[in-house]
């Protein structure tokens, strides 16, 4: 990006900038009324892995993080990137990419021969059953709000892990969301 | 009886605190038997009881006022001198502070057992049966000394039998004359006293006939010199002290069938003295030949009256002599002394038809527990108030947060500021900051002497010691050490096992030991000693060591160790196996030990606590245990190393050496690698290697020497980063199955350090070696 794109972006359009009620009021006014107007939204937190948009329900997000230094477990599981320190809390820090079959090996993101984690690189402090845990995601996109109507299950035949760790698609407008079970995407 | 209440707590802790200043005292006269008992010491018993006395009388507990009583009226004779300090004697008061240990212990449980009620009231009667009257003295030593009559008759009977004494062994006697100011003059006494304390003994204090000034006060205190005029004078610079020599004339045969009837008076009843001064005092006076009695007589009737009453108050600041006093003023009132101990022993107290009874050690049915009976810490004032003054601190970062909270509310929904959330980041650090400090200052105020578990295994030893007839001198040292409460209370069961297993198994017969050409007593000791942020505590005795094939033997038929493995273990390794579950090489299973738990019981406790446990035998010498513990268990000091250029923290506590090794050096042994140290194989890991880091070259290693318990283990770092305090966080949650990882720590770079498993890593790093060999 440019210099002058960096001043610029303030003023661009941010997807967590919320214009769902202004859609709403928009759609409302079309003169089709909503089929099911009482349904309750539920938010999600939308975040970019490998360029494609994916979401987790906002309430399993304690805190959103920049990168901390990582410090590498040895012989862990090769998924757990390391382990960092958030104001005294030590938390594990892992990937899901691998997992995701988004990229075919961990990327190198602690210890001191990793490089500096990229600019828009967040970690997403999850609640699990079994304690925090810490993500790594490419970029935070924002929170969007899903009604149950804008849900669709998985499809059949996307690209997916050994396990179901998408629960569904998210349909909001042109965009969609690749919705994660947490629990079970930090699943080796 | 009621359940204890809070009050009766109170009473037990306290309790608690009297009996193990007395038990420490009675130790150190057992261990100087024979020789002349410190007059200080005796004193102090005789304090110790006394206030057990008046605190059991304060909260209703009989039983142990009455054995108090007893006590106390013995150890009255025993420092008056009218009983003789002999072993029946000492004997008797361990077993009676063994008494008030197990009476403590029913009134903290709450319960009364008549059995234990018998033993006490009939303890208290053969206290006050006790006893031997002193070899009637030629001449009294006090005529010998050139001391005004009217001093002479203010001094408690006490005093006046420690000046004796102190004429009788011809120590020097001085006459210290001080002058202080009204405003500060007992801060002045007290400081001289503490300078007097070590060069020897003050037997009395008194107000000076000299007057000190118009607001001064001026005091003699007769003070029996341990060293030399010059050192005396040295030791006294800076006070307003003024010495002179209070003359002693030697001992005269001949004078002694003259006065000896008027001696024998004196030493029994010196109240009769007291009263017949104005007539006695004038030919004493007129050999002595002092002059001040000459010019004191008008001033006799005053100084007297004054002394009477008012001086009991200046007498000593140190309230050393509470009952000292008392007897003092009975004194004064012509009570003589034998009826004030009458008085003190109760009715029928006394039987002097049977002067001296043999100790009979009634059985002890029931070990009794070493550990503690209160859960109290004794914590300095000026720490607790150090911890309230941080308390004071996070109140006021508290007020902070609230102030941010409420302002963070009004807002609402607006977006916070920036300035909002650095603020609120600051309050928290200090907040983290005031807690760690807290912390820390709460840990100290946890330590302890780990005096108070020696003092009673020392108790204990000499009931194991009669019970295996053995002769034994246990010494002991270190016990101001300092250790964590919690440590200390853990580490008296292995002590106890240890030192049982020296006297049962360790120690020799007396005649075994004469015919090996040893003394005849033999020397178990138990010192501690602090080693940089470890306290070792070593266990050992002078006798017949462990045999190591005895050992090996022993751990073939037990099946503990195979035969191939037996071929290749050295002496060093056969002697470890005496930890081993189920091993005990007591041929006969005796009453003290050799049940086959002990050592790996012992073993367990100390792995529990981070311990590591050493053994070092040899044959006919002896044998000792060296025990090592961290100080505390929170905060610990660890070594942090770097390996490939990351960086790891190894519990201090664990490590016992350093070693620096050139790759040459490292040895292959079966296809694993060794280090040969001072003729011992280590068994050595590259933590590079074990942790799948990529290696880089180094011209040398550091090989860290860990160790627990008695295993060992090398490991090799790149680099060392020196020593830091660091407070380790668990892995915990989803890393809880981590292995050679115990948790991770902030070293102030953000970057969490990660904090090696000492214990995962030396099994791990043998089970390795076992694997391969």
């Amino acid at each position: 990006m440019s210099r002058f794109a960096e001043l610029l972006d303030d003023f661009f359009f941010r997807p967590d900038e919320d214009v769902s009620g202004l859609q709403d009021f928009a759609a409302g006014s079309d003169g089709v009324a909503s089929s099911t107007p009482e349904e309750v939204p539920e938010e999600y937190l939308s975040f970019l892995l490998e360029g494609e948009s994916y979401a987790v329900p906002i309430r399993l997000v304690r805190e959103i993080s920049k990168v901390p230094p990582l410090t590498e477990i040895p012989r862990a599981e090769p998924h757990l990137l390391g382990v960092m320190n958030l104001r005294g809390e030590l938390l594990p820090a892992y990937d899901i990419k691998v997992r995701l079959g988004l990229t075919e090996r961990v990327p190198l993101v602690a210890g001191p021969d990793a490089p500096a984690p990229p600019r828009d690189a967040r970690v997403l402090v999850l609640r699990t059953e079994t304690g925090p845990a810490g993500v790594w995601v490419d970029s935070v996109s924002g929170v969007v709000k899903l009604k149950p109507s804008m849900l669709e299950p998985p499809p059949p035949g996307l690209r997916l892990g050994d396990k179901d760790c998408v629960v569904g698609i998210g349909r909001r407008g042109p965009s969609l969301y690749i919705l994660l079970d947490p629990e079970q995407a930090l699943t080796p | 009886m009621s359940p204890p209440s809070k009050a009766l707590a109170e009473f037990v802790a306290e309790a608690t605190e009297i009996l193990e200043a007395l038990g420490k005292d009675l130790l150190v006269l057992d261990e100087r038997r024979g020789q002349e008992a410190d007059p200080e010491r005796v004193n102090g018993i005789f304090r110790a009881a006394h206030s057990l006395k008046g605190l059991a009388g304060l909260f209703g507990q009989e039983r142990i006022s009455r054995l108090a009583h007893g006590t106390e009226d013995l150890l009255d004779r025993l420092r008056l001198g009218k009983l003789h300090l002999n072993d029946a004697v000492l004997d008797t008061l361990i077993e009676a502070l063994d008494a008030f240990q197990a009476l403590l212990a029913e009134t903290a449980r709450g319960t009364e057992s008549d059995g234990l009620t018998r033993r006490a009231d009939g303890m208290a009667e053969r206290l006050g049966q006790l006893g031997e009257v002193p070899v009637a003295q030629d001449e009294d030593p006090l005529e010998r000394l050139e001391l005004e009559a009217q001093v002479r008759s203010v001094f408690t009977e006490y005093e006046e039998h420690r000046l004796r004494e102190n004429v009788r062994r011809g120590v020097a006697l001085w006459r210290v004359r001080a002058a202080f100011d009204l405003s500060d003059f007992d801060k002045g006494l007290a400081d001289l006293n503490t300078r007097l304390k070590p060069l020897g003994e003050v037997i009395s204090t008194l107000p000076s006939a000299q007057p000190g000034g118009a607001h001064g006060i001026a005091f003699d205190l007769i003070f029996g010199a341990q060293v030399s005029r010059m050192e005396l004078e040295s030791g006294l610079k800076g006070t307003p002290a003024e010495l002179s020599p209070l003359a002693v004339r030697p001992a005269a045969p001949s004078a002694t069938t003259r006065s000896a009837e008027a001696l024998v008076r004196a030493t029994e009843s010196p109240a009769i003295v007291l009263g017949a001064i104005g007539v006695a005092s004038a030919p004493e006076a007129s050999v002595g030949g002092s002059t001040p009695v000459k010019t004191g007589g008008s001033k006799q009737g005053a100084r007297a009256a004054m002394e009477d009453g008012a001086s009991h108050p200046f007498t000593d600041p140190d309230s050393d002599t509470e009952l000292g006093e008392t007897g003092g003023s009975a004194e004064a009132t012509g009570t003589s002394g034998p009826s004030l101990v009458t008085y003190l022993q109760g009715p029928g107290g006394r039987a002097p038809g049977r002067a001296v009874t043999p100790v009979a050690a009634p059985p002890v049915a029931t070990e009794p527990s070493l550990r503690s009976l209160t859960q109290t810490v004794r914590v300095d004032i000026g720490k607790l108030d150090g911890l309230i003054n941080m308390v004071g601190e996070l109140l006021l970062i508290k007020a902070s947060l609230q102030r941010l909270a409420e302002s963070a509310r009004q807002e609402g929904v607006v977006p916070l500021s920036k300035l909002f959330g650095q603020e609120l980041a600051r309050e928290t650090r200090g907040l983290e900051r005031k807690l760690e400090a807290l912390q820390e200052g709460l840990l100290e105020a946890r330590m302890v002497p780990v005096g108070q578990v020696f003092d009673k295994l020392a108790r204990l030893v000499r009931r194991i010691t009669r019970e295996a007839g053995k002769e034994i001198d246990f010494v002991i040292g270190g016990g101001e050490v300092e250790l964590d409460k919690l440590i200390v209370e853990e580490l008296s069961d292995p002590l106890m096992h240890l030192i049982r297993n020296a006297i049962d198994h360790g120690v020799e017969s007396p005649d075994t030991r004469l015919a090996a050409g040893k003394p005849r007593r033999a020397v178990v000791a138990l010192r501690a000693e602090q080693k940089g942020n470890h306290v070792v505590i070593e266990v050992s005795d002078d006798g017949a060591g462990i045999d190591e094939l005895r050992v090996r033997e022993v751990a073939l038929t037990r099946g503990l160790i195979t035969f191939a493995q037996a071929e290749e273990m050295g002496r060093r390794e056969l002697l470890n196996l005496i930890f081993l579950p189920g091993f005990s090489t007591a041929r006969s299973v005796s009453e003290l030990s050799g049940r086959g738990v002990g050592l790996d019981v012992v073993k367990n406790n100390l792995g529990n606590l981070s311990g590591i446990i050493d053994v070092w035998s040899e044959r006919g010498k002896g044998t000792a245990f060296h025990l090592t513990l961290p100080v505390t268990l929170a905060i610990i000091r660890a070594l942090v190393v770097g390996v490939s250029a990351r960086t790891y923290a190894v519990p201090l506590n664990s490590v016992l050496e350093i070693l620096s090794v050139q790759p040459r050096e490292i040895r292959t042994l079966e296809r694993r690698e060794v280090l040969d140290v001072r003729g011992q194989t280590l068994p050595f890991v590259r933590l590079s290697r074990l942790f799948g880091l990529p290696e880089r070259p180094v011209s040398r290693y550091f090989v860290v020497v860990v160790g627990l318990a008695q295993e060992r283990l090398g490991i090799a770092v790149d680099e060392l980063h020196g020593q830091q305090d660091i407070v380790t966080k668990p892995l915990g949650g989803r890393l809880q199955s981590v292995r050679g990882i115990s948790g991770a720590t902030d070293l102030g770079n953000r970057r969490p350090v990660l904090v090696l498993d000492v214990a995962d890593l030396l099994e791990e790093g043998l089970a390795l070696e076992r694997r391969r060999a």
